[in-house]
This record gives structure tokens, C-alpha cells and sequence, in this order.
């Protein structure tokens, strides 16, 4: 159980780099793998495993990148908190020796040769890749041994005597230019002058018109024109025609364009209508807002005078020109609604007004009419005994009158009139009343006289 | 650039074996950092049958830094920020929780689950956090308007 500091660990990729000549990260994989064996960092089986002190384990690149990267915090310089990727536990050593299994299971992994895009189909285990570019691969490109040439050249046609191979010849029949590595391979496949058969009709023809024949080739297996409304049936050619006479889905087939033509139209104005009922959505959605907002500022208003119904008008004229026209005509709506409203209230609140007012009036007059009535009572019952007070004091002077005036009448004419009373004073009280104060100013005046 | 070998890897396992609701693609094909995902509402959420992309974003040190997730689509969520960035706080994206072996396809499947289930206490959101937590009728309602507005193709 040996551990190195993680600066050793970075020390050491820089040596193992070098001779490296497969990037095994880049391998096409054949076989699959167990995901344990995949690289939490770099997700590829592990490339030259180490392990931590919590038995993770990283590809030592992938660690010492992780090593690199990690930041450490302003007050702790230095790599000494460095946590490992997987789990966070502070960890300082790295341990080289991962299981021997391990290693196995990684080095077993079925690869492609790298150089297959050259031709090397061969598949091996990833431990042998190694040797297998190194030493063995025919195909691995080399630098030409001619050193004012920088093509490469596969290391299967590298020649004994280290000539370049890449000087153009030209091919005999077709007048093309080939590069010499190319040419035999050329000559023997590719050259279009080549004779090559048609794979359905057996005729020979050129390689280069091999494409126009199979346009033509009577041989060649065709769908049934049909075959987009379901006809199922491939025949040659040359039987074609006679299918198509027969097949029922080709006489069906300008019905089924026509329906084809009128679904997309269907499709498109179903399409231009979704967009129209969206914005109308969308418009209907504004307007309930904002009306919403006009009701409520309304109920706020006790008594809508004419400076609101401009103020509304402006706040409405914000709106986008589609739902404008409709609030305007629900906002006008809407306040002549309440005006009226608040008009029937303000009448309701007057006609009640009007009768307390009329039933205190009333009231008020009665209970005036009533002490009106008492006081007058009051003067007639003063008055009253008024009258008998007078009386009283005027009893005696008549008695003395009367026994004065019983001398003097035939002596003196100016009591006459006293005398031609005297029979009047039996008629009633009220007269009785005043006979006697008449005869008490005369009989005054006639004291004073 | 040892990044790009593991983006392309995980690119490729998600376009081949994609998770349910869940389309990878690339914004820019020259372009391995940037990545559109388009990913369907989970059901019995008030965001089914919404469509959301988002924007991956990876950064040149991946897998040692995380990546930034944001929502194209404007959405009604408490963990998604309402304005044009859509910034999505995810725990697993924070620089000191994310570590180098997860992978992009449980960020996004975190993500996903994020739609299903938000987490209130931990929102950049607190109005829509709060609804979610009061007047959880009206967010369902809210949220449900948004997808339908802008979270439909």
C-alpha cells in the first residue's frame, strides 16, 4: 500500500505521455462493458486506473486534470484540500496499485483498430492495441521515406527501397491521374472504362454508364407507381406497365391527389384559424381585465361627475387598436349604467328626505296649535275671572247708583239714559257687563262734573 | 480537450437512448457546449402537454465545472426565474455541490422532476413560492394558462 502526493501523480503523466502512441479514450468499442469500469470523469473505461483513499478510482489523467482544475479557496492555498471527484473526502495520496481484475477487465475490451477508416478491419483486445499499431497493422500511416514529400503513406505499401509513392501516373484507359500507392488497386476495380456486369440483367456494360443502365434496365425490381397509396407490388420493368394497367390503386390515384391537395389546404386554413382564435383569445382575455379594472374604479366613484368619462377614455386608449372600439362601447355602457343607478339612489334618498321633513313640519305645527289652544284657554279662564273680580268691585258702586240715582231722576235729565238702560241690564251677562262700566264712567264723569 | 470527448459521449447516449420527455439537440452543430433540449410537462402537472426548451450550456472545463441550465420558454414556476434569462436554480448545478461524475442526463432528469414536483423553500421566486404554497389553486391555474400560451407549439 504505497501512496504518492498528487504533485508526484502529476509529475508521473508527464512521463507516461510520451510514448503513447493509440489514444485509447478514442477507441470505437465493440464489445460493451460493465459501467463500473467507466470513468466517473471521463466516461471511458478506465485508462491507467489509480485509486484514492476512498477506493475510487480515475484514469491518472482524468485525476490529475481534476487535480489542476480544482480551485482552492483564498485561505487554504496549496492542494492539500483537494476531495475526491466522486465522494468529496479530503484525500492527499494516490495509490497506483488498483486491482489486478481491474486492469484485466479493462485491458479485454473488444476495439477496432484505429486505422480502420485505411482498411485495417481487425478487432482485438484494448491491452493489445498497442503492439498491434506498433508492430503489426499494415495500415498505420507513415511519413513517405521521401522527405520532400509530407503525405503519408500506409506502412503495407511502404516499398524495400523507400521510394515515394505519390507521383502521378496516368492510367492507360481512362486518361485519369492516379497516384502510384493507388494505381494497381485503380487498374484492377475502380478505373471507369472497366467492363462490369449489371447485377440484375447480366449484360456487360462500362463502369461509368452502369448507372444510366440500371435507370433502364428492364430487369431492375420498381415499385408500383401506386406504391405511395400502399401498393405493395415490386416487379420487373418490364412488367410494370402491365401491372399498372390492373392495379386498382393507380386508377385511384388523381382521387387520392385531389384528397391529398385538399387536406393540405384544409390543414393550412385550420392552421391560419388556430392563430386567428388565439390572438381573439388573447384579445378577449385583455378586455375581461380591464374591465374588470374599469368596474371596480367605478364602484369607487360615489358620484361619477362629466370630468371621469374623459379620464376613462384615456386610460382606454392605451388598449391596442383591436379591443379598443369594444371597451370604449362596454366602458360607455357600463357608466351611463351606473350614472343612472346612482341617479335612482340619489331620488330615493330626496323622496325619503322629503317625507321626514313633511311628517316633523307637521308635527312641529300640531304641537305649536296645541299650546296655541292651552294659552287661549289659559286668557278665557283669566279673563273670566277677570270679569267676576270687575263685577265684584262694580257690585257695590251699582247698588250705590241705583240708591243715588233713585233721588236725583227727576231732578236731573243727564241720567236719563242710566234710567232708559235700566230695563236692558236683565237681557244678558255680557251686556250686563258693560251697561254698568258705561254707567260707572258716566256716573265718574258725573263726579267730576 | 479531454471535454469534448465526454460531451460527445453523453450527446450520443442521449440522442440514442433519449429519457421519457426528454429531446437532446445541439443549438449549433459546430458547437459542443451549447444544447437545446426540448422536454414535454410530466404529466398530472399543470405543465402537461406544455413543450419547454431549454439551453444547456456546458462550460470548457466540464466535467469539472457544472453546467448552467435556463428555460427558453417562459414558465410559471417557483424555481425558474420570470424573467428572459429563465435561470433554473438546481442544487446539484451549485460549483460547490456538483461533482465531476454526474452526468448530464440526471440534470436533466432533475430538471424534469423539478416540473412534476417544485421545491418552494428553495425558490428564486417567493411571490410564485408563496402561491404555491397558500394558493395552490391559483398557481395550478396560472400555471396551467402560461403553458397553454406560450408552451404550445
Amino acid at each position: 500500500m504505497t501512496s504518492i502526493t498528487l504533485d508526484e501523480s502529476l509529475a508521473m503523466e508527464a512521463n507516461c505521455d510520451r510514448d503513447e502512441v493509440v489514444d485509447l479514450r478514442s477507441l470505437e468499442l465493440v464489445s460493451s462493458y460493465d459501467d463500473h469500469l467507466m470513468c466517473p470523469i471521463c466516461h471511458c473505461p478506465f485508462v491507467r486506473p489509480v485509486r484514492l483513499q476512498c477506493d475510487h478510482v480515475f484514469c491518472q489523467k482524468c485525476l490529475n486534470t481534476a487535480i489542476t482544475a480544482f480551485s482552492p479557496s483564498p485561505f487554504s492555498p496549496g492542494r492539500d484540500d483537494f476531495t475526491c471527484p466522486t465522494c468529496r473526502t479530503p484525500t492527499r495520496g494516490v495509490y497506483l496499485n488498483v486491482p489486478r481484475l481491474l486492469l484485466n477487465m479493462c485491458d479485454d475490451i473488444k476495439v477496432r483498430c484505429p486505422f480502420r477508416g485505411e482498411g485495417c478491419e481487425e478487432i482485438i483486445p484494448r491491452g493489445h492495441i498497442q503492439s498491434h499499431v506498433d508492430k503489426y497493422c499494415g495500415y498505420r500511416l507513415m511519413k513517405c521515406p521521401d522527405s520532400s514529400c509530407n503525405k503519408k503513406t500506409r506502412k503495407k505499401d511502404l516499398s524495400s527501397e523507400g521510394r515515394c509513392l505519390h507521383e502521378l501516373q496516368r492510367c492507360l484507359r481512362c486518361d485519369e491521374y492516379v497516384a502510384e500507392q493507388d494505381y494497381e488497386e485503380h487498374v484492377k476495380d475502380l478505373c471507369p472504362s472497366l467492363k462490369t456486369t449489371c447485377p440484375d440483367c447480366q449484360i456487360n456494360v462500362l463502369r461509368k454508364s452502369l448507372r444510366e443502365h440500371i435507370d433502364s434496365c428492364p430487369e431492375v425490381v420498381h415499385p408500383c407507381a401506386a406504391s405511395k397509396y400502399g401498393c405493395p407490388v415490386k416487379v420487373k420493368r418490364a412488367d410494370l406497365t402491365t401491372h399498372e394497367q390492373t392495379c386498382p390503386l393507380i386508377a385511384m390515384g388523381p382521387y387520392f391527389e385531389a384528397q391529398n391537395a385538399r387536406l393540405d389546404s384544409l390543414e393550412l386554413t385550420i392552421r391560419h384559424l388556430q392563430q386567428r382564435n388565439e390572438i381573439f383569445e388573447d384579445g378577449i382575455s385583455n378586455i375581461r381585465s380591464t374591465l374588470a379594472q374599469s368596474t371596480r374604479t367605478l364602484a369607487e366613484q360615489d358620484s361619477p361627475t362629466n370630468s371621469d368619462a374623459p379620464r376613462r377614455r384615456d386610460s382606454t386608449s392605451n388598449q391596442s387598436q383591436i379591443d379598443s372600439s369594444n371597451l370604449y362601447t362596454a366602458t360607455t355602457t357600463n357608466y351611463l349604467l351606473s350614472l343612472h343607478e346612482s341617479l335612482r339612489e340619489e331620488v330615493g334618498q330626496l323622496s325619503n328626505a322629503i317625507t321626514d321633513l313633511d311628517a316633523r313640519a307637521s308635527m312641529a305645527l300640531m304641537n305649536e296649535c296645541l299650546r296655541l289652544k292651552e294659552d287661549m284657554a289659559h286668557t278665557n279662564a283669566a279673563v273670566g275671572s277677570i270679569r267676576m273680580q270687575v263685577q265684584w268691585l262694580l257690585n257695590p258702586r251699582l247698588h250705590q247708583g241705583q240708591r243715588a240715582g233713585a233721588r236725583p231722576t227727576n231732578a236731573n235729565g243727564s241720567s236719563n239714559p242710566a234710567s232708559a238702560s235700566g230695563p236692558s241690564s236683565a237681557a244678558g251677562p255680557s251686556t250686563a257687563f258693560l251697561r254698568p262700566r258705561r254707567l260707572s264712567d258716566s256716573g265718574r264723569e258725573g263726579t267730576k262734573l | 480537450m479531454g471535454s469534448q470527448k465526454r460531451i460527445a459521449k453523453e450527446l450520443a447516449e442521449l440522442v440514442e437512448s433519449p429519457p421519457e420527455g426528454i429531446v437532446v439537440k445541439l443549438a449549433d452543430e459546430s458547437n459542443l457546449y451549447t444544447w437545446n433540449v426540448y422536454m414535454d410537462g410530466p404529466e398530472k402537472s399543470p405543465y402537461q402537454n406544455g413543450k419547454f426548451l431549454l439551453n444547456l450550456s456546458l462550460p470548457t472545463e466540464y466535467p469539472f465545472k457544472p453546467p448552467t441550465v435556463s428555460f427558453k420558454t417562459k414558465i410559471y414556476h417557483p424555481n425558474v426565474t420570470n424573467d428572459d434569462k429563465g435561470s433554473m436554480c438546481l442544487g446539484m448545478l451549485r460549483a460547490d455541490e456538483w461533482k465531476p461524475s454526474s452526468k448530464i442526463l440526471a440534470v436533466l432528469q432533475f430538471a424534469r422532476q423539478l416540473l412534476a414536483e417544485p421545491m418552494p423553500d428553495d425558490a428564486v421566486e417567493g411571490r410564485i413560492a408563496e402561491q404555491f404554497k397558500n394558493d395552490h389553486s391559483r398557481y395550478e391555474e396560472v400555471a396551467k394558462e402560461w403553458t397553454r400560451k406560450y408552451a404550445t407549439l
